[in-house]
């Protein structure tokens, strides 16, 4: 099987007609089901956060059948990611897609469980700390993309989770965690 | 018999006819007895021949099929009831009504992609991944047996033959004659376009367009007008191997 990074490609991604986005319903409907789940799974595994539907994003296109998806059809597809909530438009022109393959939320249970599996229950860090340090590594955190994480945090910080609030440098916000 | 005239000769002529008769009817007895007899030791030698490859009957499809055959030449159906001796014998009845609801699941999880239409070979391919921890081994004729039993519970299933291929109906669509002839040119290259449908039968840019609609309204057809040539081509997943992807991920 072709794979693309470690996720190994569904056996439709190699025919052409899902690379048309189909007229009738039940077969459109079919097709849209197959590629919200490729995105988001292609996403998580390579931590794809932004999707723009006009620059190079792998899955829009096969060379091996030559057959790419069209404006419309990108548009299709991650706007029926965005229905499902896993997804925003970053812009009106909906020319690119903030990608919640975790739901931020989630990603909120995500940084709580890794704080008590640290350890790191009443420490202090930098947000650049949590999504890069040594802890984050191997987790879903490392490397993750800096304005989901913000939203993740502020979550917690509504919940009491936390606080949030300016380093002494310009550089960096830090955290303070009250779990 | 020595002819005696009058009366007692003509007594004689029907006591004789009599005898002969009661003899053909005894011969014929005896004829049919016989052939019971005959009938019955066969019953009962395939009885056993059953009981001793029990194993065999179950894990090789084709002896399994050879096994049917031999049951059908002595009039025997080992799938007539679920109960009874032979169903209880080689638990072969159960075998056909579980093969069975996993042909109507797979068709079931595949049609939003096919139609509603797969070919027999996917079809069987689709079911061995699917009992994979399965001891016994699925066949075409298998899987040909428990559709015939799912015919039989009227459920609108029918395996119909396009060019080479069979293919497994599992909507009440009828195909048209026109579109079987599509199916068929597909078959090739697993699409065609219109213009090849008007070549290859003859047919107008009309009845072309309108079988070629039907049969993507109907969802056994997907359009593609990616190529490079610009030339829209209608695709029939039921020809083409690509089945299996969509209900590996479903099953």
């Amino acid at each position: 099987m072709q794979k693309l990074g470690e996720l190994k490609l569904p056996h439709f991604f190699n025919y052409p007609p899902y690379f048309t986005l189909q007229p009738v319903r039940e077969t459109r409907e079919k097709q849209i089901q197959l590629w919200k789940e490729l995105i988001l799974d292609y996403c998580r595994t390579q931590k794809i956060f932004v999707v723009g539907l006009e620059e190079d994003f792998a899955l829009f296109s096969n060379p091996a059948i030559e057959r790419s998806l069209n404006h419309e059809a990108r548009v299709a597809f991650l706007s029926a990611i965005v229905s499902d909530g896993r997804a925003e438009w970053m812009d009106k022109g909906h020319r690119r897609c903030l990608i919640l393959w975790h739901r931020i939320q989630d990603w909120a249970d995500i940084i709580l469980r890794f704080v008590k599996d640290n350890g790191l229950e009443d420490s202090v860090m930098t947000v650049e700390e949590i999504r890069s340090g040594i802890e984050s590594r191997g987790t879903d955190i490392h490397g993750m993309d800096r304005t989901v994480l913000m939203r993740a945090l502020k979550l917690l910080e509504n919940k009491g989770k936390l606080a949030i609030f300016k380093g002494t440098s310009t550089d960096d916000e830090g955290v303070k965690f009250s779990v | 018999m020595r002819r005696r005239a009058g009366i007692g000769g003509l007594q004689n002529a029907a006591a004789a006819r009599d005898q002969y008769r009661l003899l053909g009817e005894n011969v014929a007895r005896l004829r049919t007895d016989l052939m019971k007899e005959q009938l019955s030791t066969f019953r009962s030698q395939l009885e056993d021949f059953a009981r001793k490859h029990k194993n065999d009957i179950r894990k090789n499809p084709a002896f399994r099929s050879q096994f049917h055959e031999m049951c059908a030449k002595v009039g025997v159906d080992p799938l007539a009831s679920n109960k009874g001796f032979w169903a209880e014998l080689l638990g072969i009845g159960d075998f056909y009504y579980e093969l069975g609801v996993q042909i109507v699941d797979v068709c079931l999880a595949t049609r939003p992609h096919n139609g509603g239409l797969i070919n027999l070979e996917e079809l069987c391919k689709l079911l061995s991944q699917r009992r994979k921890g399965a001891r016994e081994v699925v066949s075409e004729d298998d899987c040909l047996r428990a559709i015939g039993k799912l015919k039989v519970l009227g459920s609108g299933f029918e395996v119909i033959t396009v060019g080479k291929r069979k293919l497994v109906r599992s909507v009440p669509t009828e195909l048209k004659k026109d579109h079987n002839e599509i199916l068929e040119l597909s078959q090739a290259q697993g699409f065609v376009t219109g213009e090849e449908v008007e070549r290859r039968l003859s047919w107008s840019t009309g009845r072309a367009t309108d079988a070629l609609e039907t049969l993507l309204d109907e969802g056994l057809a997907m359009i593609d007008e990616g190529h490079r040539d610009g030339k829209r081509r209608y695709w029939f997943p039921c020809v083409s191997s690509v089945s299996s992807f969509v209900a590996s991920e479903t099953i």
